[in-house]
């Protein structure tokens, strides 16, 4: 029987490095000019520690251990694949549509006082399915449909949530500034309201996978003609490249992804090695935030969104972009009050009681999705 | 005694004198041979039993029984336990274990629950109780390894040598640390050597939780499972830290006891501080993480065999 005891001690002994090492071999501190590598994603755990354990207070242990186990996924039904019959597949599984879920309610009982708020206009016709609180069950992998294209797409459900809250309505003309891999990119064409989509990211590998996406779910008239235009520019340079063009703009920036962070080691940002980098985010993000607020319309909207739990990146930037915009283009940019929109999805996920702006979504194992969060703006007139 | 000499004795009853008698008469009853099937009424006179007198053997083994202390009741159930056993060896058997200064009623209750015990030999039931008393398990704590794990008589010799072998060669506990661990988790003697290894390591290196610790807080007595979900549901939530080399960490972790010892509810509120619904969540997350990196490493053996032969 010693088979599974070694294999069980090499992988303990893997968890707490405890692997041992010929003597002559052993790290020895006074010699050494450089540093032993923790692995990134521990150095990623300390920071979270670090931070996170303050901004949160007693919520941070439920937020680190769901950010440690399993998250949640949801699927995104491909409108422009028979959505009916994905729609019953997945309620067949036990899933529900999380997106009629919320809404239906609120338009089965009209509230007895005015029009409800702004905010309240989510974008149309995006079918989400998910598994009920505590269910831990997985989705089978996306198949083709009976049109040649994918049935559905496997996302964190909180994705979707930046998309619901732009508010697109038919006919608007959309950029997506930071668009790969393309999740939410593909959630704005389900809404079939994109007279005109943009979608942009620096990085030409993610873009090349932004266009495999596509490929799997959009029919190819959409994905050819003037409808879709997918590019790898420096998104900062919006403001000049294409000021006061578009309806809507989501501006879902590059940011330490915490969860990701936190088990992938390769290309992780808390290498040491990218450690400035790291630094320059909320500096990035601001840039590229304002970039897309000048590429708005006046009177248009934008939606920032991360996925990253750190106040630095989430309210300090959105609160940079507009003082920016004030002081050095003389833009009035308005944040908008999500709180409406908060209450309708408040049965699907958990919500940190507590932003200045904006809203952000915080993992919990009962709603292990997220993190993320997202501000919406208006640029006023 | 011969059932002759019983018949002299009732025929001398019969009005003469009694002085002529040489045998002994038990105390507690009469024995009329007379009778084929006979009542044997006791010390209060109030229940009856009935007892086969199938040679007198079974009869001096029942009355050496009664002598011990055993009431009617516990005489003939322990009679009728294990039939195939002969009664002179029963009785053997049952004294050598009075002789470890146990009780009648406590050893009835360790047969009822152990029948397998009176098919022991004397000679068996001497070669373990030496061996248990060189692990340092003299007799007080050799009555409580009979009450609370009676199969430690039973089980096969090797069997238990291969425990000890993996406590003193691959845990490294100390003779004294042995000898504590199993007169207080005895179900240790029964577990699988390797999962018993298993669990050490996981306390060791995973938890760094050191031998004495490990016999205090009867760690090894506890399922893997059981410990696992608890230890890295704490781990997780960052209430738990492995100590590093130096045998630090940067938060004070919980007691063991508070981890372990304590009902799920109490873990919960108390040392976790999370609820309920979490933690069922978790457990099912973990096992089924389990499950995965199981066969994830199954794969990989195999891979590493396919290689070996190339």
């Amino acid at each position: 029987m010693a088979a599974p005891v070694v294999r069980g001690v090499r992988k303990l002994l893997k968890l707490v490095d405890f692997t041992p090492v010929p003597r002559r071999h052993r790290y020895k501190k006074k010699w050494a000019t450089t540093e032993p590598e923790f692995p990134a994603s521990r150095l990623a755990l300390q920071n979270f520690d670090m931070t996170y354990s303050v901004q949160f207070g007693d919520l941070w242990p439920s937020i680190r251990v769901s950010l440690l186990s399993e998250q949640k996924y949801s699927a995104l039904v491909n409108n422009f694949d028979a959505w009916d019959n994905v729609s019953a597949k997945l309620e067949h599984l036990g899933a529900k549509d999380f997106v009629k879920e919320a809404i239906s309610p609120q338009e089965l009982e009209p509230e007895s006082d005015l029009s409800p708020p702004p905010s309240l206009n989510y974008s149309p016709n995006l079918r989400c399915f998910t598994f009920p609180r505590g269910d831990i069950s997985r989705f089978p992998p996306a198949r083709l449909g009976s049109l040649g294209l994918m049935d559905y797409y496997l996302m964190d459900a909180a994705s979707l949530l930046p998309v619901l809250a732009l508010g697109l309505q038919p006919g608007d003309t959309v950029l997506d500034l930071c668009a790969a891999p393309g999740g939410k990119t593909l959630a704005l064409l389900q809404t079939g309201c994109c007279r005109n989509l943009a979608a942009n990211d620096l990085s030409t590998s993610r873009t090349g996978r932004l266009q495999k996406v596509l490929h799997s779910y959009v029919p190819q008239d959409i994905r050819e003609g003037n409808q879709v235009r997918v590019t790898s520019w420096d998104g900062r340079r919006w403001g000049e490249l294409e000021g006061d063009t578009y309806d809507r703009v989501l501006v879902d920036v590059p940011c330490t992804t915490d969860r990701h962070s936190l088990h992938e080691e390769e290309n992780n940002i808390f290498q040491r090695s990218r450690k400035k980098e790291r630094q320059m985010l909320p500096m990035l993000q601001v840039q590229l935030l304002a970039a897309g607020l000048l590429a708005t319309k006046p009177g248009g909207h934008v939606v920032y969104s991360t996925c990253s739990l750190s106040h630095l990146q989430n309210e300090y930037v959105v609160q940079g972009a507009i003082e920016l915009l004030a002081n050095q283009y003389s833009v009035k940019v308005q944040v908008e009050d999500l709180s409406h929109f908060r209450k309708l999805f408040m049965d699907t996920f958990s919500f940190f009681p507590s932003c200045q702006v904006g809203e952000l979504v915080i993992p919990n194992l009962m709603a292990n999705f997220g993190p993320m969060y997202f501000c919406k703006m208006h640029r006023l007139p | 005694m011969s059932p002759s000499l019983f018949c002299k004795l009732t025929t001398v009853c019969s009005g003469e004198s009694l002085q002529e008698s040489s045998c002994v008469r038990p105390k507690k009853y009469v024995l009329d041979p007379e009778y084929s099937t006979q009542l044997v009424p006791c010390l209060h006179g109030e229940q009856r039993t009935r007892v086969e007198p199938k040679s007198s053997e079974l009869e001096k083994v029942i009355s050496s029984l009664q002598d011990m202390g055993f009431d009617e009741a516990h005489v003939n159930s322990l009679l009728s336990m294990q039939p195939t056993v002969h009664p002179q060896q029963l009785l053997d058997i049952i004294s050598e274990f009075l002789l470890l200064g146990l009780h009648p009623e406590p050893v009835f209750m360790a047969m009822k629950k152990s029948p397998q015990l009176l098919k022991l030999s004397t000679v068996q039931m001497k070669k373990r109780s030496s061996y248990l008393r060189k692990l340092g398990l003299g007799e007080g704590k050799l009555k409580s390894l009979l009450h609370g794990c009676p199969e430690v008589f039973t089980m096969r010799q090797r069997d238990i040598e291969s425990v000890v072998k993996v406590l003193k060669e691959k845990c490294l506990f100390t003779v004294q640390q042995i000898t504590e661990l199993l007169h207080r988790c005895p179900a240790v003697f029964q577990e699988d050597p390797s999962k018993l290894e298993y669990k050490f390591q996981y306390a060791y290196f995973r938890m760094g939780i050191k031998q004495r610790d490990i016999v205090r807080s009867d760690f090894l007595q506890y399922s893997v499972t059981k410990i696992k979900q608890r230890h890295m549901y704490l781990e997780r939530l960052g209430r738990y830290q492995t100590p590093d080399k130096k045998g630090q960490t940067q938060i004070p972790n919980p007691l063991l006891k508070d981890i372990l010892r304590v009902s799920e509810d109490e873990f919960l509120a108390r040392t976790a501080c999370s609820s309920a619904e979490e933690f069922e969540v978790f457990k099912k997350l973990l096992e089924r993480e389990e499950e995965e990196s199981e066969s994830h490493v199954s794969e990989e053996e195999e891979e590493d065999e396919e290689e070996e032969e190339l």
